[in-house]
């Protein structure tokens, strides 16, 4: 089981969505959900600041409305700017080729395509995260 | 994990079993428990009903979700319609506008015809009375025949005739005018 998660998407009800299925599946003790690009980088920067430890995993929703940078900048940002070692991947209900290779690019690890039952993806990636966290998996979709 | 004394731990399992209250959340998760004991089974039954709960919740906040994406779908759908909506009554009031102002054209030109020919008539008739007139009077002159009375009366007759004949062509230019005016303005609306 995950200790913390951290989940960037600008529709709210997702986040409760999210929550309870994490909770369901007991993958995670701790759900952050965060609903602009800008506030989860600011979130990540306080972290590294304070020397607070870092989410297990980051969950990024592709067009996150209301934010001046999509999912994949996101991404790139946490991987490239702020830190590594974090687990990063996107969720989103596109599944759209050249996105994704734009966020393998950026260094997201998996995408998890968003729809009604997301317990499923959920579970199979949790079987991945070992790998994710050794950086041995390879970039997967969950369909 | 998290250890709790056995006085706690009693007070809990007295809680669950008498008023039904159970630990909620994650926090179930993280207290240390002894295998096959009471306070395991209790434990156990707090994560299978928050769990419960948790199944109910996301049934419903998923049938929000979906109705909201409904709302949203049929937002766009209505947004799409009243603008083309919008752009078909823009059209139709074009097109009213223009019919209007052919239909005002045709008017005036009507009405031009029907006074174009009213006046003609009358010039006929002008003319016709004037020549009628004028011969008899040449022919009581050649004759000799007393014209005393068909004098009088072709002069009356001449200057009523001529009086008129300049009121009409009054009239005609006046019409004329008025007309050509209309016209230009009409011209002036089709080009805006």
């Amino acid at each position: 089981m995950l200790d913390s998660i951290l989940l960037v998407d600008d529709e709210n009800l997702f986040h409760l969505v999210f929550e309870d299925a994490c909770s369901l599946l007991d993958i995670s003790l701790n759900l952050m959900a965060i609903n602009s690009a800008e506030a989860a980088e600011d979130y990540f920067v306080k972290l590294l600041e304070e020397d607070k430890p870092k989410p297990d995993c980051i969950f990024v929703d592709l067009n996150i409305i209301g934010s001046s940078f999509d999912g994949i900048e996101l991404c790139r940002r946490i991987n490239f700017v702020h830190g590594d070692g974090v687990v990063i991947g996107i969720i989103s209900s596109s599944n759209d080729e050249n996105e994704q290779a734009k966020a393998v690019k950026a260094g997201a690890q998996f995408w998890i395509i968003k729809s009604d039952e997301i317990e499923p993806r959920l579970e199979e990636f949790i079987k991945d995260l070992d790998g994710y966290k050794e950086r041995t998996a390879p970039f997967r979709v969950y369909k | 994990m998290i250890s709790l004394d056995d006085a706690v731990k009693d007070e809990l399992i007295k809680l669950a079993s008498e008023k039904h209250v159970f630990l909620e959340g994650n926090i179930s998760k993280c207290i240390r428990t002894e295998p096959n004991t009471k306070f395991e089974k209790y434990i156990n039954q707090c994560i299978l009903e928050d769990k419960d709960k948790c199944k109910k919740r996301l049934n419903i906040t998923k049938k929000i979700q979906e109705q909201n994406r409904e709302l949203v779908d049929w937002k766009d759908h209505n947004q799409k319609l009243n603008a083309k909506l919008q752009s078909a009554l823009e059209i139709s009031e074009k097109a009213k506008q223009i019919a209007e102002n052919d239909l005002d054209i045709l008017q005036k030109k009507t009405q031009n015809e029907l006074v174009g020919s009213i006046v003609k008539v009358a010039l006929w008739i002008i003319c016709g009375v004037g020549v009628i007139t004028s011969t008899l009077f040449a022919v009581t002159l050649l004759t000799g025949i007393d014209n005393k009375t068909v004098e009088s009366s072709w002069s009356n007759m001449f200057s009523i005739l001529l009086t008129n004949s300049f009121s009409i062509v009054g009239t005609i230019m006046g019409v004329k005018y008025a007309g050509g005016k209309n016209r230009a303005k009409c011209d002036n609306c089709k080009k805006y």
